[in-house]
Formats: C-alpha cells, sequence, structure tokens
C-alpha cells in the first residue's frame, strides 16, 4: 500500500520497479471487485460523453437551432423527445454530461485540494497550527451547506462579476463550483488529518527529520505519498457528493439556463410543468444520469476505498 | 464522564456558535441586492424616499461598529429583527410558524428513515454476500443516489396527480375547518403521506449502508463467535449481540447528522409545497428577507453545533478513550 | 446499558412526534361554520403584505381589493361602476367632482361606514402629494395626484367633494382603497405604510380577510353587511404554490377551482380536461428588451457606470438590432403561441390608445446587417462587430428569475445578436438585485446601471400614464430601466395628460408611441398574456374582465367574485317558487355525488400516463437493481482473493 524507502541500489529502477509491481497488485485487485468495474465502466462511458458529446449527437441545441416542435414525445427524429421550446431531449442530456461532470471535477478539485493540504498541515504541524486549523474546519463542517451555498452563489457571482469565464466556463457555473468546493473540504480535511497523525508517527518520518529534511519537504515527500491513497477514494466520493449538489442547487434555480446540466435540465421540466403533463422523456433522461454517476461514482469510491485502504474494508 | 471533557467540549461549541453569528453578520450584508421595501423599479418614489427607508431600517449606519454591535446586541438577547418581506413580522415568529411543519416532517421521516434502515443495513450486512444483502444493498445504494425531488416528483405524478390517493402539496387543506381532531388528523396525514414517504426513503439509503458495514465488523467480534459457540440461533445472535453493539457507531453518526438535514430537505419541502424552513428559506432568498435568512443560518448553524456536541458528549460518554 | 440506549432513542423519537403534534394543530384550529361554501384560488405568486400601502404584487392587490372597497369601482369593460360611492356628479366648471356615499351602508363589524372614512382615506394621499411624498411603497396615491385632486372635503355623512385640476375623468379610476377611519384614524400618511393590517381585517367589500398563513394561503370570509351582490361562495381561500405544476395538478384534481398563471403548454392539456374551462387574457402590459443609455446627453462614458458601449446610445444601433429578433417565433415558442407581437409602449389592450407604428422593423437579419454596416458598425476579421471607438461589442443582457419566459427569451436574443457579430453575455438576477443593478448613480451613491441590456417587463393601469412615466427624464433613478431622457417626450406627456378630449389625448399618445419606437429606447418583445383556467363543475357564473380579452379573477376591482354562483345546486337560483319546500336540502344533498364525480374524472383522465409512469419507474428499478445484483454478485468471494 504505502511507497516505503527501499534500499539505495539502482534506486531509480527499484522505484519503477515497485511502482509497477504495485499497480499490477492494484489493478489485479480492483479488477477482482466486480462493482468497481462497473462502476469505471459507467464513468468512462459518461467521460467519453462528457469530453465529446458533438460526436454522439452533433453540436449543442440552442433555441434558434431547435429541431422538434414543444413537448414532442420520443420518436425516430428525437429518440428522448423535445422540451418546451423543441430542443432534442437527448442532444440536451448527452451535452448535460459534460457540464455536470465538468463542475463536478471543478468542485472536486477545489474540495480536494483544501481539503488535503489543511488535513496534511494541521496533523502534521499540530499544536497551535492545529488547533487554529480544526477549529476552522469545525467551523465549516458545521455550516449548513445548503443555505449557505443558496447565500454564497449571489455573493461569489458579484465578486467575479457576470461575464466572467474560466476555460469557458460561465460565471453562473463558476459560483456553483466555489461553492461547493467552499462547503465540503472540512470533511475531507478531517479524514487526511487523521491519517497524517498516524503517519507522522513511523519511524521514517522520524528518519527524515533527523536527516534535517524541511517541514515542506516531509510533508511533500513523505506524508503526501502516504495518504494520497486516502485522497484518491475521497476524490471520488467527493465527485459524487459534487454532483448531487449541483443538481439539487440547479434544481432549485440556481443554475444557468444557457449552459444545462442534468439539474437545468431537471429545473426546466419542472418549470415547464412536465411531469403533470406526462413529459416523462424530459424528465427520466437526467434523472437517470443523475442517479447513475452518482452510484457509479459511489461504487468506484467504495471499491478503491476497500482495495487502497485494506484496513478500513469491512470484512 | 470528566468535568474537564465536558467544558472543552462546551467551550467549543460556544465558539463555533460565536463564529456562526460573526459570519451571519457578514454574510448577508456582503449579499448584493438592497433589502431596502421600496421597491426600486417604482416609478413614484424618490431618492430621499428610498434613503428614509434604508435610515429606518438601521442600513444606513456604518457596517461596523453600528450594525455589527447592534445585531450583535440582539441576536444574544433572542432578537432576531423583523422581517422584511411579510410586513415587519418579527422573524422569530416567521421562523417559529415553519419550525413545527418541517421538525414533523423530518422528525417523522427521520424516525421511519433511522428505523428502517438500521434494520435493512442489520440484516444485509448479517446475510453479507447472500440475494438479501445484493438487492437489500443494491436498494440502499440507489436511494442514496436519489436527490430528494427526484424521488418526490414521481411521487407527486402517479399517487397524488395519477391515482389521487393524496392531495398534491401543502401540509393541511388550505383555509379548512375541521370538525375535530379526527378530522384534522386525517387531513394531515393524507397530506404529510408522500412528502414522508420521500424524504424517509432519501434517507434509509445512508443509514442503511451506515448499519450495513458496522454489523460486519461486529460479525467478525470475538463475542459473537463465543455466542455462536454457545449455540444461540442466528436470529438471537443479531438481536441480542451483533445488533445493539452495532448500533454504537450509528447512533453517533445519526445525532450529527440530524443537524444537517433541516437544511437537507429544501427541495423536498419545494417540490410538496411543505410550508416548512425549507421553502421559507427559498422565499426568503427570492425577496432578499435578510433577516429571517439569518434566522434560518442561525438556527440550522446552532442545531448542528448542538447536534454535534451531543454526539461528542455520547461518544465520550460510551467510549472512554476519547475524553482525554 | 447497550439495549437501554435503543430504548431511549425511541423514546426520543416518540416523545418528538407527541411534541410536534402538539405543536401543529394549535395554530390550525379556528372555529368555524360548518360546511362553507369554499372558492379555491391557486396562484404562484406569494403575498407580501395585507397593507395595501405596502404590498407590491398582484396578489397583495387582489386582497386588499377584496377587503376594501375602491370608491368607484370597475366594470366588466373597466368602466366606472359604483364602489364606495354609489353615484356622482361633475360640477359645470369641471374643478371638483361630488360623490354620494351609499347610506346605510356598514363595514364588517357593523359601523357605519360614510363619507367621514372616504374623506380620511382620499385625505392621506391628498397630504402626502402635497408634501411631495408617497404613501408606503408609492403605488397607490399616485393615481390621485394623475387625476389632479388636490383637496377633499365631506361636508355631510352622504357627501364627498373632491378638488381636482385634471380635465379628464381620471377621477373615476382612482386606485385608492376606502379604509375604516374607525379602525385606522390614527394613523397619518407617514406611518399608514407601516401600519400592520393584520387579519382578521375590517373592510366593506364582498369578502374580509379573516386569516393569513404567509406563503401558504390566506383566506377570506363572507361580508354579511357587503352592500352589492352576495357571490355564492362562503369564504374565497387564495393558495399559493411554489410552482405552476403543482397548482395545475391541485386544479385537475379539484384541490383549487381557479389556477393563475399555467405555462402555455399547461394550459394546451388543460382543454382537454373535464370540467375546465381555460381563458387567454391579454396582459396590460409587455416584455422588452431595454437599452441602457445612461450617459447619453453628457456624451462622456464613465467605466464601471453605464453601458459598455457608446453605440447603445446610437438610435441607429438600436433600430438595426430591432430586425434580428424574430418576435412570431418569441411568441410561438416562448409563449407558446398566446400572447402578441410587440411593438410600441401601449398594449393592445387599452385598445382605443393603441396605435401599431408607422414604420415598423420586420425581421430580417440581413437587413439588420446592412443598417449596422451603415450606421458605422463595421465587422473585424473574426466575425465580431466593433464600436466606433474599433471596440468589439460585447452586450450584457441582465433579466430576472421570476418568470422562465424571460429565460427563454434571453437565449433567443443571445443567438440573433450573435448572429451580427455581436456577443451577448446574459445573466438571471432575482429581482431585488436586477432593480438595483439597472439604478444609475441619481438613485444614490451605490448604484451604477451597469448592464447594458435589461430583459424584463412592465405591466401597467386602466390608463396609459403609468406606462409611459418610465420613459420620463424624472423617471432616472426610479423606475427608469434605459435611462432615456428627450424633453420633448417629456413635453408630450405632459400635454396628452392635459388634453381637453379622449380624441386630442390618442394624437398625443401616438406621436409617443412612435416616437419611442422609431428612437428603439424599448425593444418590446411580446405583449404577454394571462393563462388562467378553472373548474366549472364547483362555481359557475365565470366572467371575464374585460369580457372580450380579460380574466375572470385577478383583473381591476373584485365584481367577478360577487357573480359566482354554485354550480352544484342543480335548481336554477330564482325560480324557486316551483318545487316544494323540500327543495332546499336538495342541493346540499346533490352536491356530494356531483363534487366526488368532480375528483375522481381527473383521475381517470391522467390514468394512461399514471401506468406509463408505473411502468418506467419498474423499469428503472429493475434495470438499476439488475446491474446492482451483477455488482454485488462476487463480492463474498473478494477477500478469498485477497487473502
Amino acid at each position: 500500500m504505502s511507497v516505503v524507502p527501499v534500499a539505495p541500489v539502482d534506486v531509480r529502477g527499484a522505484r519503477w520497479r515497485l511502482r509497477l509491481r504495485n499497480a499490477r497488485q492494484f489493478a489485479r485487485r480492483y479488477a477482482s471487485r466486480r462493482d468497481g468495474v462497473v462502476g469505471a465502466a459507467i464513468l468512462v462511458f459518461f467521460a467519453l460523453l462528457a469530453l465529446a458529446p458533438q460526436l454522439f449527437v452533433g453540436a449543442l441545441q440552442t433555441v434558434t437551432t431547435a429541431t422538434g416542435g414543444p413537448l414532442e414525445p420520443p420518436s425516430g427524429a428525437h429518440l428522448l423527445g423535445t422540451d418546451e421550446i423543441g430542443r432534442d431531449i437527448l442532444n440536451l442530456t448527452v451535452h448535460g454530461a459534460r457540464v455536470s461532470m465538468v463542475i463536478g471535477l471543478m468542485a472536486t478539485l477545489i474540495t480536494i485540494l483544501l481539503g488535503a493540504v489543511i488535513g496534511i498541515v494541521s496533523g502534521f504541524l499540530g499544536g497551535r497550527s492545529d488547533q487554529v486549523l480544526m477549529r476552522l474546519t469545525d467551523f465549516f463542517l458545521v455550516l449548513p451547506t445548503f443555505v449557505l451555498a443558496i447565500v454564497l452563489a449571489p455573493i461569489i457571482l458579484d465578486i467575479v462579476g457576470t461575464d466572467a469565464e474560466l476555460f469557458g466556463i460561465r460565471a453562473t457555473l463558476l459560483v456553483i463550483i466555489v461553492v461547493i468546493g467552499l462547503t465540503s473540504w472540512a470533511s475531507t480535511a478531517r479524514i487526511i488529518r487523521s491519517q497524517t497523525l498516524s503517519v507522522k508517527e513511523r519511524m521514517f518520518v522520524d528518519r527524515a527529520r533527523v536527516i534535517g529534511g524541511s517541514r515542506a519537504h516531509i510533508m511533500r515527500r513523505h506524508i503526501l505519498p502516504n495518504v494520497v491513497n486516502l485522497i484518491v477514494a475521497n476524490t471520488v466520493l467527493t465527485f459524487a457528493g459534487a454532483i448531487f449538489t449541483e443538481t439539487t442547487l440547479s434544481f432549485i434555480g440556481l443554475g444557468d439556463p444557457f449552459a444545462p446540466s442534468w439539474g437545468q435540465l431537471l429545473n426546466a421540466a419542472q418549470q415547464s410543468g412536465a411531469p403533470g403533463l406526462g413529459a416523462w422523456w424530459y424528465i427520466v433522461p437526467p434523472a437517470v444520469c443523475v442517479v447513475v454517476v452518482i452510484l457509479a461514482f459511489t461504487l468506484v469510491g467504495n471499491a478503491l476505498d476497500d482495495v487502497l485502504n485494506p484496513k478500513s474494508a469491512t470484512r | 464522564m470528566n468535568a474537564r471533557y465536558l467544558a472543552r467540549q462546551s467551550a467549543q461549541a460556544i465558539f463555533t456558535i460565536l463564529m456562526i453569528v460573526l459570519l451571519n453578520f457578514l454574510l448577508f450584508r456582503m449579499m448584493p441586492g438592497s433589502p431596502d421595501r421600496v421597491n426600486p423599479r417604482n416609478p413614484n418614489v424618490t431618492v430621499e424616499q428610498r434613503d428614509a427607508a434604508r435610515a429606518r431600517w438601521g442600513l444606513d449606519k456604518p457596517l461596523i461598529p453600528d450594525q455589527l454591535v447592534a445585531f450583535v446586541g440582539s441576536t444574544l438577547q433572542g432578537d432576531l429583527g423583523y422581517s422584511i418581506k411579510f410586513q415587519g413580522q418579527p422573524v422569530t415568529e416567521v421562523i417559529g410558524d415553519r419550525f413545527g411543519p418541517t421538525i414533523l416532517l423530518i422528525g417523522l421521516a427521520e424516525l421511519i428513515a433511522i428505523i428502517l434502515g438500521l434494520a435493512l443495513g442489520a440484516y444485509t450486512g448479517w446475510r453479507r454476500g447472500g440475494r438479501a444483502d445484493r438487492i437489500g444493498n443494491g436498494l440502499s445504494l440507489i436511494l442514496y443516489s436519489m436527490p430528494y425531488f427526484v424521488i418526490g416528483m414521481p411521487l407527486i405524478i402517479i399517487f397524488a396527480a395519477g391515482l389521487g390517493w393524496f392531495p398534491t402539496s401543502g401540509m393541511l387543506t388550505a383555509g379548512a375547518s375541521y370538525a375535530g381532531p379526527v378530522e384534522f388528523l386525517t387531513d394531515l396525514v393524507s397530506h404529510l403521506a408522500l412528502p414522508l414517504a420521500t424524504i424517509s426513503l432519501g434517507l434509509i439509503g445512508g443509514y442503511s449502508i451506515l448499519m450495513r458495514s458496522s454489523i460486519t465488523e461486529t460479525r467478525a467480534e470475538d463475542y459473537i463467535a463465543t455466542a455462536r459457540a454457545k449455540g444461540l440461533t442466528d436470529g438471537r445472535i443479531l438481536r441480542s449481540h451483533a445488533f445493539p453493539n452495532a448500533l454504537l457507531p450509528a447512533v453517533t453518526l445519526i445525532a450529527i447528522n440530524l443537524g444537517y438535514v433541516v437544511g437537507g430537505a429544501i427541495t423536498a419541502e419545494i417540490v410538496f409545497n411543505w410550508p416548512g424552513l425549507g421553502t421559507l428559506t427559498v422565499d426568503a432568498l427570492d425577496s432578499r428577507d435578510y433577516p429571517v435568512l439569518q434566522g434560518i443560518f442561525l438556527l440550522l448553524g446552532v442545531s448542528v453545533v448542538l447536534a454535534n456536541f451531543v454526539a461528542d458528549i455520547v461518544y465520550g460518554y460510551l467510549d472512554p478513550r476519547v475524553r482525554q | 446499558m447497550r439495549p437501554s440506549a435503543v430504548h431511549r432513542a425511541i423514546r426520543l423519537g416518540s416523545a418528538l412526534a407527541l411534541a410536534t403534534a402538539l405543536l401543529v394543530p394549535a395554530s390550525a384550529l379556528p372555529a368555524r361554520a360548518a360546511n362553507p361554501l369554499v372558492l379555491r384560488v391557486g396562484t404562484t405568486q406569494d403575498l407580501d403584505a395585507l397593507n395595501p400601502y405596502q404590498t407590491l404584487l398582484v396578489s397583495g392587490y387582489e386582497a386588499f381589493q377584496l377587503t376594501y372597497n375602491l370608491l368607484v369601482d370597475f366594470g366588466p369593460n373597466l368602466e366606472p361602476v359604483p364602489g364606495f360611492a354609489d353615484s356622482w356628479t361633475r360640477a359645470a366648471d369641471g374643478k371638483s367632482w361630488t360623490f354620494h356615499i351609499r347610506t346605510g351602508m356598514k363595514w364588517s363589524d357593523g359601523q357605519p361606514a360614510t363619507s367621514a372614512d372616504a374623506c380620511f382615506s382620499w385625505g392621506l394621499a391628498v397630504a402626502a402629494i402635497k408634501d411631495g411624498a408617497n404613501i408606503g411603497a408609492g403605488y397607490l396615491d399616485p393615481s390621485l395626484k394623475d387625476a389632479g385632486v388636490t383637496a377633499v372635503s365631506c361636508p355631510d355623512d352622504q357627501t364627498m367633494i373632491a378638488t381636482t385640476t385634471d380635465p379628464s375623468d381620471r377621477v373615476l379610476q382612482v386606485y385608492l382603497p376606502i379604509i375604516p377611519k374607525h379602525v385606522w384614524g390614527k394613523e397619518t400618511y407617514k406611518t399608514i405604510g407601516d401600519a400592520k393590517f393584520v387579519a382578521p381585517l375590517v373592510g366593506s367589500g364582498p369578502y374580509t380577510a379573516a386569516e393569513w398563513k404567509t406563503s401558504q394561503f390566506v383566506r377570506f370570509v363572507r361580508n354579511p353587511d357587503y352592500w352589492g351582490t352576495q357571490g355564492a361562495a362562503d369564504e374565497v381561500v387564495i393558495q399559493f404554490f411554489k410552482g405552476a405544476d403543482t397548482m395545475v395538478q391541485a386544479l385537475k384534481a379539484g384541490e383549487i377551482d381557479y389556477a393563475r398563471d399555467a405555462t402555455p403548454e399547461q394550459l394546451k392539456a388543460l382543454e382537454s380536461q373535464p370540467n375546465v374551462k381555460t381563458v387567454v387574457g391579454s396582459s396590460n402590459g409587455w416584455s422588452q428588451l431595454a437599452f441602457n443609455e445612461y450617459g447619453a446627453s453628457k456624451g462622456t462614458l464613465t467605466p464601471g457606470i453605464g453601458p459598455s458601449t457608446k453605440a447603445l446610445w446610437d438610435p441607429a444601433f438600436r433600430d438595426a438590432l430591432g430586425y434580428a429578433v424574430d418576435k412570431k417565433t418569441l411568441v410561438d415558442r416562448v409563449l407558446g403561441g398566446y400572447g402578441e407581437v410587440g411593438t410600441t409602449i401601449v398594449p393592445p389592450v387599452l385598445g382605443a390608445w393603441h396605435v401599431e407604428p408607422d414604420h415598423p422593423r420586420t425581421f430580417d437579419v440581413e437587413m439588420a446587417k446592412q443598417k449596422l454596416d451603415a450606421a458605422g458598425y463595421k465587422l473585424d476579421g473574426q466575425g465580431q462587430r466593433l464600436d466606433k471607438e474599433g471596440k468589439p461589442i460585447s452586450l450584457r443582457l441582465d433579466y430576472p428569475n421570476t418568470k422562465d419566459t424571460y429565460a427563454k427569451a434571453a437565449q433567443f436574443v443571445k443567438d440573433w445578436y450573435g448572429q451580427l457579430g455581436i456577443k451577448v453575455t446574459a445573466q438571471q438576477y432575482d429581482s431585488a438585485t436586477l432593480g438595483n443593478i439597472v439604478l444609475p448613480p441619481e438613485a444614490g451613491k451605490d448604484f451604477k446601471a451597469n448592464y447594458d441590456i435589461e430583459l424584463w417587463g412592465w405591466s401597467g393601469n386602466p390608463d396609459p400614464n403609468a406606462l409611459l412615466q418610465i420613459f420620463r427624464c424624472d423617471a432616472i433613478g426610479s423606475s427608469s430601466d434605459s435611462q432615456y431622457c428627450n424633453p420633448a417626450f417629456d413635453k408630450m406627456y405632459d400635454s396628452q395628460n392635459a388634453a381637453a378630449t379622449a380624441d386630442a389625448r390618442k394624437t398625443i399618445l401616438a406621436q409617443m408611441q412612435n416616437l419611442i419606437y422609431d428612437q428603439a429606447v424599448y425593444d418590446i418583445l411580446y405583449y404577454d398574456a394571462n393563462l388562467a383556467a378553472y373548474r366549472t363543475d364547483h362555481f359557475a357564473g365565470w366572467q371575464n374582465q374585460p369580457l372580450a380579452n380579460g380574466t375572470p379573477l385577478f383583473t381591476y376591482g373584485t365584481l367577478q367574485y360577487t357573480l359566482l354562483t354554485d354550480a352544484t345546486a342543480v335548481p336554477s337560483p330564482t325560480p324557486v317558487i316551483t318545487t316544494a319546500p323540500g327543495a332546499s336540502p336538495t342541493p346540499v344533498a346533490s352536491a356530494a355525488p356531483s363534487a366526488t364525480g368532480g375528483t375522481t374524472a381527473p383521475a381517470g383522465g391522467t390514468g394512461d400516463n399514471t401506468i406509463l409512469y408505473v411502468v418506467i419507474l419498474v423499469a428503472v428499478l429493475v434495470v438499476a437493481g439488475g446491474i446492482l445484483m451483477v455488482v454485488m454478485r462476487r463480492r463474498r468471494a473478494t477477500p478469498g482473493d485477497e487473502e
């Protein structure tokens, strides 16, 4: 599981061999987890959709390029029917994969980055810094995520401005990303910190300290590699949470109608009265996608957690 | 239980609550959109009138210290100010009106979800790998992946709009009068059924997954083997040995969870138009009703702190190692 | 100790349930008459206040109109009909009006309703106008100002005399509720706006507000002393919904009798619903693109304040943009075909005053491009349209989240302007925030009018003045969302207001409409439609206001409420003589079966869908369950592999 320093004979080669062996071992063990494999397969599928939606369904249909009539049920021309403006639901759902996944990804990156840095620093430094950082973490842990998200959204929009764009992501979506990141890093930090605390006590860390490695060096070269497993598993689960939160925030109207995520589609469906009109084709595709993707992330996350951290595996 | 542990936990809780009060003040002052009662689009209102309105609401004074001091002072006295949207009703009243329905809905949903979720988790964990586990755990994972509104919308379509078994929304028939408590309860229960089912279903997954892993851990413990050696039946071992022991970590987590759940059920309340804190939050946000939003924020924050506090105490009580 | 933890948890749970069960009913059991006939009205707009001077919303107007009379009410076609006053005459010199207050009229608490109440209510507004101030939110008193009323006096209990400088009969359209002096007499115009109007209220209208549960419902009870026709409903409950979908479901299920603001798709679906009738009313208003002209008169552009480009100051530029917007498509796709293509600033619903533009713009993207080129806005190498300073034009389009039609229209506009090489960044805001974004520094130092185009809407009064005011210079800093200022327009406004005859006024109004249209201050996208639906199996006698193109409820005055009859009462209301004395219980008996018939019918109507849904739900669960079963199957074997 951990990268333990080996004898200094052909260090580089040995390290590579070790890594290779670890990777193979990991792959074998992961492959034996059917839930993890199915989850990963689902995620690969959605990742493909997100990377190149236009290959599957063509360019994103806008209100002016809509090809159908309002709320048409599924037909040969529109496999999943149309929305109230006449856009193809299949097209929107596939493109929604990109928006939802990108938001999820970026929010997860923020969460993990904040969580890992604060967790490692807090756990490693200990003392006063740990006290302060953990109070801060406790505080963020306590904040009602959802209310905070709703309240933060307009504030962040105010700060970044409406025409701000990052990697082609509009300000409104940035808001959602930042909000999710800010409200969910605390639990990651807690988990990473406790792992750091136990890693810190190990021999090799002491050894590194004795040799005179700087604190930053020790954290980077010794602590981080030993908590990285935990970070990976946590990342995947955080991703599931981020998509969940994104869907919910968009559903209550904090999304961006110009960049349809699944949550935004569900919001539009609700707004247009699709549920009561029996327009199931408007609701079922995005809803199923959301549930399947969250499920897949959860499966992969659990599998990774078990494979990477055998001790936490429950058996 | 030692006093120092208690004191430390209390100090932390109080500190966090103070931080919440502070953030509460800053965050809501940072929100764009002036909470003036005077509509900016009103053709007839002059600048002077808008300024006068701001002055009346204390918004013309500097943020720090005037507004902050006034805010902290009154918050500590339990005075949360007046709602902007609803004709200056006290925030405590506005929130108080919505507190009951939310607690009723969430409380019952938690109760059902805890009972069913723990039972399901215990059963699937005990039968780990069996068919019951596969179905039960699969179901839990699916439910766990579903946002409340994804559960709620189909329920409305099928059971309210379609079959007409339940009303579509609300808590009571609007403006209804009741001949007696029986009629009242019937009305309440019929309105309660669907949102209750929605939130319960949404919560069951999490509890079941939690309990399942807890019970599988317990299954490997020595005393279970001992019990088996004594010749107890499988069901008996589960009920009297494994379940109570596996429950402990679950109880702690449930305590913490209770603090969050009020804020989490917002979409369920919206879908069913339930007159609780969730719908109030969204309403208040739409109308930039700062005082009400602050009140909700404070309430939810404090309830999480208290839930954590209780969980810590319970945990410390049960597991002496934590206390030092 | 361990099992006791379980017990404790359970006991805690039951204690919780008990506590909440006790908590709720306490607030919900008012003693009332058994089985009142209740008219239930659904709307997606919440009520903000019962105080007439404070409310900003249509639901608030509906609430105070039911409770309080106007001095002169609005008839089926918005003509003046008796309200608190039963007759009125104009003095020969035209400078004063004498209103006769009905004799023997009573407030709902039994106190006599006299001219003192009328003088008090109008007097508040007169005092405010004299001080150059407003009452409360400032929406009601301007109607009195417009009518030129400078003084009111009440020589006796039945007479009120209003002195006016206005030559027209606008005094008959004053939208001020007459509130009881014996309840509110201590208030002044400065305090009444903040006064707590807490239900139950004392009123003289057909129904008085009896109970208000914020964001849930407001309940009105019949005013037994009401002077006019008594409606069949004993109570009126206006119920607030979070979304149109739940509201329409409730209408279909018979839980409500009237649904205001359904979506176009819902309305189409409701047309085939048994016992439900749909109405498409013309809205007295529009949705528009307002171009920000802030700073145009000064001629300098301040960064961070006002529009991002001077191009927006140029009527030729705005005019060209108008050719790129296909309004017919907007009406079809955004409004689902309900509503009308937008042109001038007086909506067609105000029939007599509306004119179509003399130089209409048609949808023609090529024409738009040519006009932009001709006006000096050229394309650069990358296909971006440049302003005269050589900067690519990139416009910020801001719209509110109050209706999803705004978001849809914004998407169309973005695409269409995009075809001209003009980038549009659209952003949605809540209405309070958007209102503040639009305000210029004239409204206070915090305001910056930092936007380029605002997509929003207005709705007006029976008199066009309300909608014309928005374009006056003095509206900058309050209602102006174009920051347009043209003294010529202001002059025309004053002269139409003082016009002696309707024809003279109409001529000026036509010029004003054409001026705003030609200068493309606004691009009026469409005149919205009010989509409503009501059940006919519970109440009959629904009547639109105006008769031709209005809706039954949420109109001017509350006449339509009083016209409703009990649809379940089988015998016609008047010729009862033919039947035996036993006839009166019959309607009650017959009410039950037909009411249940009403609720079962919709269930059958959506039955097909329901089966579909159940099938889909089951299918989804089966598929997902299947995946999981496969997934889980090998889990048991896993530990072996690892060890």
